[in-house]
């Protein structure tokens, strides 16, 4: 018996050995590269980069993108978790496809159609202009709320699907119960269905976040080179600049952002779900 | 006549897409009486009881609770409370918090919940409990914290729906008994709703046995199991020997009745021609002969410890059953028997054939 | 049931078909652009024409960027099927420490910034001496597909009842028989699911290839953003058409196979 178990485990050695050879090990690789110098290891090209303002700089509007394009997206899609978990027949197939056909669909494709959509000459200023809103075209191409809502509407499947999931597993006795105990709606919803949504909204966030930091295609079409991200710093490091040890500098600062990410959301995942 | 009654259903009707589930519902239950809802599933107990605790809105009718028109209002507003089945508590709370959660509804600041909430817990005896996860709880635990969170917030009136289905079969027993005691104790009006007969009938003063949107009797176990006035209600409480026949012949209010194994005599108000059910419990039947007999082939003789039951051979849709104290030897498969029973115990309903 | 519950209802009624319009609307913006008549953007379009999809054919390079697209996405996505069964079933049934950890750790590469991932390949590719785009790209490509095939089989799996596999065997199966004709047949949904989500991540990645590709092997995505800056006409969008028909397609198969409410719990 125990050998078969143990033979079992030997399964997952291809895989593994192969993410861990052409992934993890080349990650350790360009870690590596960000702390070595001809003068031996160093930290010198991190307090370089920190000293930075213009770094510094794009590595906040970097976060502050990701941080609006999450909440933008969490508004939208927490109530529509709710419509989606209420529709049927039709209406829910037509918010599966709302959903799924945006997702299978590349990100070249959705932030080209942003960039068409904020063009001064653009359907959004035809629109505005026609509505009586703006007299003049606004200028929406090469601005971060530009950036913001074409990101959000790339990643919005992604917070609405880990949301819905949680709903539609949600006890719906739950509310009634607290209703009869006397809870009135807003109690109901503080008290019941928000710390029970509570997973969904974080198992979301942290991918939508953690899609955000690091896009590079939706902000050169949206936004261009004038406004930096951190992904484009790392890209004009290594293709345009050819300063390796910059590159993998910032490379090593966005990473650890996105492993953070990645911890801290299981962490909160984890207690929230010790107490359910 | 309203306020005669502390709960007054007048007159509900409620139809999910078109199909009417219930039509001109009229249900009445006294202060402090313990009563159930009794049917099979699909019977409309359920939406009766979600009606009643403002989960569900009537289409038409009005539901009336201490003289107050509770009809429009929505069920936080009510102090009725609701142990669900499967208990729906809440996952993300401890069992403290679960409790306390009906008096933070009600705006009672948490410093002021931990004294009633410690009291409940005493009375269903989960104090060491307090600050567990509901996950931690066993299936009876929780039905006491279900209990207590309904309870500490002193309703006007508790439902229960199908609280003990999730119990093991002693288990349920047990926490019958205990849940009867601590309702009365504190002069409770409580409406359980189940499909086990056994168990509305150890709870409940009255049990109203309900079959496809209607009330079909409404009375004490005993005058149920005695006197049931439809047989619906006679089937679905108790077992029963059911033979149908047709009225021969009467004679001031006796009529004999011809079935497949031989006449029986009961007293009916059918007249010559009718069709009817006779029926009888099956434990007033016996093998040492009555007023009525009938002979029939034993088709099992099943001996069942404290009682021995006999099958007859039946033919179509009849049941012929004798259910004897105690364990019987000497009887055997394939012999005939003469079965016999008193006259006072033969009921008969006129059915259409 | 109250007034404040039928104000929420309709609210998130509202929002929620306003995210439907505001997530189909680069696709039909997409659509609507590709059959302008005008050289520039201008919407809506003048008058209606089909000239910028005849133009794709005379695109520089166009077809060969699709075919490689389609190569790598392919290859990758069949190689992450084989290895993501091998180490999902071990992950599942093996009895060994950290598990959980292999878990999280072939599912991580979905959160990792992709940027990073391609530069560190870049570099690690240089030091072996790997030269050949092709291969760099498959290697970088199964990086991409396999997390995708991870996810969803690890959360199949667990759910799969695997007294079958053994009630298969005491029918006369050996162990790989009676995962290859019970196991894979049960699981067809989330194969598909996860086949279809890897093969279409792998045929939309820039950020890895971009670091991975040489002048003659550029794949479908790189070519767009390239034809972007070179000659933005709306020949972009037809293509950009001919993906989201591409996508369609595609999810029309799986939705009439394992239908649309499986593939989103892939």
């Amino acid at each position: 018996m125990s050998s078969r178990v143990d033979r079992i485990g030997l399964l997952a050695v291809p895989g593994l050995a192969f993410l861990a050879l052409v992934y993890a090990l080349p990650l350790l690789m360009l870690l590596a590269k960000s702390i070595q110098t001809p003068d031996g290891l160093s930290f010198a090209e991190y307090s370089a980069f920190f000293a930075d303002d213009y770094n510094m700089r794009v590595l906040m509007r970097t976060l502050r993108v990701a941080g609006l394009t999450t909440l933008l997206a969490l508004l939208i899609a927490y109530p529509t978790a709710f419509a989606m978990n209420r529709a049927k027949g039709p209406w829910l197939t037509v918010f599966l496809v709302a959903m799924v056909l945006p997702m299978s669909l590349g990100v070249v494709v959705k932030a080209f159609a942003w960039s068409i959509l904020f063009r001064a000459n653009g359907f959004l200023n035809t629109m505005l202009q026609w509505i009586g809103l703006t007299e003049k075209p606004v200028r929406m191409l090469f601005t971060e709320t530009a950036l913001v809502v074409g990101a959000a509407n790339v990643f919005l499947p992604f917070m609405v699907l880990p949301i819905y999931a949680v709903i539609r597993q949600m006890d719906s006795r739950l509310p009634e119960a607290a209703a009869s105990l006397g809870a009135g709606p807003f109690f109901r919803f503080f008290n019941v269905t928000l710390p029970l949504s509570l997973p969904g909204v974080v198992a979301g966030s942290a991918f939508t976040f953690s899609m955000a930091i690091s896009m590079y295609v939706i902000p050169s079409l949206i936004v261009g080179e004038r406004q930096q991200t951190m992904s484009m710093l790392i890209a004009r490091s290594f293709l345009y600049l050819r300063n390796e040890p910059l590159g993998a500098t910032i490379s090593a600062v966005l990473l650890a952002i996105a492993v953070f990410v990645v911890i801290f959301s299981s962490w909160l995942a984890r207690r929230l779900g010790a107490r359910q | 006549m309203s306020g005669r009654h502390y709960l007054e259903v007048w007159d509900v009707a409620k139809s999910f897409k078109g199909t009417n589930v219930m039509l001109g519902m009229d249900f009445r239950v006294d202060r402090g009486e313990l009563v159930s809802l009794l049917g099979p599933s699909g019977c409309g107990k359920s939406t009766l009881l979600r009606i009643i605790a403002g989960l569900l809105n009537a289409d038409d009718g009005s539901v009336v609770l201490d003289g107050r028109d509770i009809t429009h209002l929505p069920a936080h507003k009510r102090n009725v409370s609701v142990v669900f089945q499967n208990y729906a508590l809440f996952p993300h709370l401890t069992v403290a918090e679960n409790v306390a959660f009906g008096l933070r509804a009600r705006g009672i600041a948490k410093s002021a919940t931990s004294d009633p909430v410690k009291e409940v817990l005493s009375l269903v005896r989960m104090s060491d409990y307090a600050d567990r996860p509901i996950t931690a709880l066993s299936g009876g635990q929780q039905q006491r914290v279900a209990v207590a969170r309904a309870l500490v917030v002193d309703p006007d009136l508790l439902l229960l729906d199908e609280p003990f289905s999730a119990l093991d079969r002693k288990l349920r027993e047990t926490m019958q008994v205990e849940l009867k005691a601590l309702l009365r104790d504190r002069g409770i009006t409580a409406i359980f709703v189940t499909h086990d007969q056994e168990e509305a009938m150890g709870v409940s003063d009255r049990i109203a046995v309900m079959n496809a949107g209607k009330i079909e009797q409404f009375a004490a176990p005993s005058t149920l199991y005695a006197q049931p006035e439809t047989p619906f209600v006679m089937d679905f409480v108790g077992l029963s020997v059911r033979i149908t026949g047709r009225v021969t012949a009467t004679q001031s209010g006796m009529a004999t009745i011809d079935t497949a194994y031989g006449p029986v005599q009961a007293r009916t108000e059918v007249g010559v021609g009718g069709t009817v059910l006779m029926c009888v419990r099956p434990e007033l039947v016996s093998i040492d002969g009555g007023e009525n007999t009938i002979s029939v082939v034993l088709e099992d003789v099943m001996v069942l410890g404290s009682k021995t039951m006999l099958h007859g051979r039946a033919s179509g849709e009849d049941r012929i059953l004798c259910e004897l104290p105690g364990i019987r030897t000497g009887l055997s498969r394939g012999e005939t028997a003469t079965l016999g029973w008193a006259l006072e115990d033969t009921l008969v309903y006129e059915v259409t054939p | 049931m109250t007034q404040t519950d039928q104000i929420f209802r309709v609210l998130s009624w509202i929002i929620g078909l306003f995210c439907i319009a505001f997530l189909m609307l680069p696709i039909f913006i997409t659509l609507a652009a590709s059959f302008t008549s005008s050289s520039v953007y201008t919407l809506p379009p003048p008058e209606w024409s089909l000239r910028w999809y005849a133009s794709l054919g005379r695109r520089n390079g166009l077809w060969d960027a699709v075919v490689l697209s389609l190569n790598l996405a392919f290859i990758s996505t069949v190689i992450s099927l084989v290895l993501g069964t091998l180490a999902s079933i071990a992950v599942t049934r093996g009895n060994f420490r950290g598990r959980e950890a292999i878990a999280t750790f072939t599912v991580s590469p979905l959160m990792m910034p992709g940027l990073v991932v391609g530069v560190a390949l870049l570099q690690f590719f240089r030091e072996i001496g790997l030269r050949d785009a092709y291969w760099s790209l498959l290697l970088g490509h199964i990086v991409i597909t396999l997390p995708f095939v991870m996810r969803t089989l690890l959360a199949s799996m667990s759910a799969f009842d695997f007294s079958l596999i053994d009630a298969a065997r005491t029918l006369g199966l050996s162990y790989p028989k009676a995962i290859f004709k019970v196991l894979v047949p049960n699981l067809a949904p989330a194969y598909l699911t996860s086949g279809l989500f890897a093969f279409l991540a792998s045929m939309d990645n820039y950020p890895i290839s971009i670091f991975l590709t040489d002048a003659r092997n550029k794949t479908l995505p790189i070519k767009m953003l390239q034809y972007l800056e070179e000659q933005p006409d709306p020949s972009l969008a037809a293509m950009s058409s001919g993906l989201i028909l591409l996508a369609v397609i595609v999810l029309a198969f799986g939705a009439r196979t394992v239908g649309l409410n499986r593939m989103i719990q892939g």
